[in-house]
């Protein structure tokens, strides 16, 4: 129906009338791409992007760099399946943790959300500490500011443009090659990253393809898609929105001190003057005083853009500010509500689990396993149950494991070695037999193996039951 | 929001709690993948399904496997043409080689130990220092024995946990314990001329 309506009738071009509820001021009439030039901003938020950016890249930038006990502080080693965090050793058999470290980080960052609205895409997502604290600052280096850029962009192919667009492109692709590398030293750890730059990519094929595509892909989205990951792709964004309620600080336009928008001296007029700067700051193209939107990443550069003309006009600051819906409608501000307390004690559980397991975390794996194909084993009158222990020293050097077993008369344990040497993330398989006469065999007979680390003091207890077969049937009147 | 009027014929007239639903073109570049996606959907349809010029995952890992039985086999294959594959003379020139028959030993103590006693001379398992076998008394019996293991008594399969090269050692260990006759388990088996145990 709608498809008919716009069939017989043109829509108007968005772009007279400026950013609207509409539609998507980035995408053009039938769905192309509107490149946007967010011009430059002042101010208080401005001067303190810088300082973060700085840190979080330094952050970044250094984890693969960092050594704790002899391992890099983050190295995540999915071929090998061992993950080295900041001193401790994880295998796969320790994934599970995963989960309880992702609730804790969840809803911290629900918590912000619905605390600060979309605190965390302004200032500490890597799309934007990388766009806006390196791309787009690039950009601005090499094409000078947002008019001379969009001019730049218009402009007839001269040498002068062939040579600033080929060094800007140069400069992204190093940038995007940088960043990719970074990222892939996260994966095989900067020793690793260094000696596979120094050989052929023939020895590492998936490493250098990864390598290759991260830096395409990288470079493909700073470069040309930039907001559109925010505004189409990441769920992420949708979800902190949803997050939000009247109490939720977010940056908003005071509708009832701005509005109606006139001239400096029209009488009766309120104190937004309809200039348009904060539009033009932002980088994703909306108009603010429409009130909160889905596009907005809280950059809070409209903030810095309206200070800035507020202060020109000789007029209070803060007409687009960081406030909450109840604070811009002039009421009570709350900053404790029920939910923010649910969210929290969500938080503290994941938290709470995540450490403890962390802490009491033991430096080696055991486990029994049954051997294959056999329950138990019946030789005349002795029944037999196979495993195999195994081991798994999930510490950085050598050490040894003390194994020993505690099981009732008349339960036989006969393991091959009461210490075992382990070498450095080494592993061992012990055949661990289980005898018993048939006689004493009955179900829910259990045996206790004991794995003891005696450098960490660490130990772990496995306990198997021990099968065996049925009862023989007793002749009736006879005593057994 | 509701009472907001959209400038372009854009509205669909469906209104959820104030959530309005309108009519607004797909980005192009969204378009793009989706029409790709069709697109290559079609040619993985053909490619897969159809004209079957592709393997599927099953058929990919059979194929995979294969090349990996056939390649293994070359190799012995080379390897025993080199005169370097496991046969009852390297076996047997084996037991005099110290260095092989250590090996052998620390082998068979992590392993063995637990069935069959630290000399070989049986626990659970067979005594093996005795003139009897169950499987066979050849060296290449033992070898195979050792790598494929008794499942059904509870001897596992020692190939796949831990390679040709140890279970080479192990035998070579067994081999030195023959016929040592050490006190341990009974006699089980028969003799290599046939005869069987008391």
């Amino acid at each position: 129906m709608a498809s008919q309506l716009r069939e017989s009738k043109p829509m108007t071009t968005q772009h007279k009338s400026g950013p609207n509820l509409d539609r998507l001021y980035v995408l053009g009439e039938r769905g192309s791409r509107q490149y946007i030039y967010p011009a430059d901003v002042h101010g208080r938020w401005s001067r303190l992007k810088p300082w973060v950016f700085s840190v979080l890249i330094a952050i970044y930038v250094a984890l693969p760099w960092v050594k704790i006990g002899g391992r890099p502080a983050v190295f995540i080693d999915i071929a090998a399946r061992h993950f080295y965090l900041f001193g401790r050793t994880f295998n796969a058999q320790d994934f599970y943790l995963v989960f309880f470290f992702l609730t804790a980080i969840g809803f911290t960052l629900i918590v912000l959300a619905a605390l600060l609205g979309r605190a965390w895409c302004g200032w500490a997502c890597p799309q934007t500490v990388f766009l806006e604290g390196v791309f787009r600052r690039i950009e601005r280096l090499i094409e000078g500011s947002a008019s001379e850029r969009q001019k730049l962009a218009r402009a007839p192919w001269t040498l002068s443009k062939v040579l600033r667009k080929s060094a800007k492109h140069a400069l992204y692709l190093l940038m995007s090659f940088l960043l990719a590398h970074v990222f892939l030293s996260y994966f095989v750890s900067l020793p690793g990253l260094f000696k596979m730059m120094g050989t052929s990519p023939a020895q590492h094929v998936t490493e250098f393809l990864w390598a290759t595509a991260l830096t395409g892909i990288m470079y493909f989205n700073f470069f040309w898609f930039r907001e559109q990951l925010c505004l189409v792709i990441c769920p992420y964004g949708r979800l902190q929105s949803a997050m939000q309620d009247p109490d939720t600080i977010l940056i908003g336009y005071d509708k009832k001190r701005g509005e109606p928008r006139g001239k400096r001296d029209t009488p009766g007029a309120g104190d937004c003057v309809d200039c348009g700067r904060c539009i033009a700051v932002c980088p994703t193209a909306i108009d603010i005083r429409n009130g909160s939107q889905l596009e907005c990443v809280g950059c809070a550069a409209c903030i810095d853009a309206c200070d800035d003309i507020m202060v020109k006009l000789q007029r209070p600051k803060g007409l687009v500010r960081y406030d909450s819906e109840r604070g811009l409608a002039g009421q009570p501000r709350r900053i404790f509500r029920p939910r923010m307390v649910i969210y929290l004690l969500a938080g503290l559980v994941g938290f709470t689990v995540a450490t403890t397991v962390w802490l009491r975390q033991v430096p080696f794996e055991a486990n029994l396993v049954r051997g294959a194909n056999t329950p138990y084993i019946l030789d005349g009158d002795t029944v037999r149950n196979h495993f195999l222990l195994h081991l798994i020293n999930k510490g950085p050097s050598a050490t040894v494991l003390e194994v020993s077993a505690q099981a009732q008369s008349p339960i036989q344990v006969i393991i091959p070695q009461q210490s075992v040497a382990m070498e450095a993330m080494g592993s061992i398989q012990l055949p661990v037999m289980i005898s018993l006469p048939r006689a004493a065999s009955r179900p829910g007979l259990s045996v206790r193996m004991h794995v003891h680390e005696p450098n960490s003091g660490s130990s772990r207890d496995l306990t198997v039951p021990v099968n065996g077969p049925p009862p023989k049937p007793q002749v009736p009147g006879t005593q057994p | 929001m509701s009472e907001h009027k959209p400038e372009a014929d854009v509205d669909t007239g469906h209104d959820y709690d104030g959530i309005r639903e309108f009519d607004n073109p797909l980005p192009r570049w969204w378009l793009i993948t989706f029409y790709g996606a069709i697109v290559f959907g079609f040619g993985y349809w053909l490619h897969f399904h159809v004209l079957t010029s592709g393997r599927l995952p099953r058929a990919e890992l059979d194929a995979e496997l294969q090349r990996i039985e056939t390649e293994e086999a070359a190799r012995l294959a080379q390897l025993e043409a080199e005169g370097k594959g496991v046969n009852e003379k390297l076996l047997l020139s084996l037991v005099s080689d110290a260095q092989a028959v250590e090996r052998g030993e620390a082998v068979f103590k992590q392993n063995c130990l637990s069935c069959h006693g630290d000399k070989g001379q049986g626990v659970v398992g067979p005594n093996l220092t005795d003139a009897y076998w169950i499987h066979g008394e050849k060296p290449m019996d033992i070898y195979k024995t050792v790598g494929a293991g008794v499942l059904d008594k509870g001897m596992p399969a020692w190939k796949p946990l831990l390679g040709i090269n140890k279970v080479r050692d192990a035998t070579v260990y067994v081999l030195t314990q023959r016929n040592k006759n050490l006190p341990g388990k009974a006699p089980q088996g028969i003799t290599a001329d046939g005869k069987p145990a008391p």
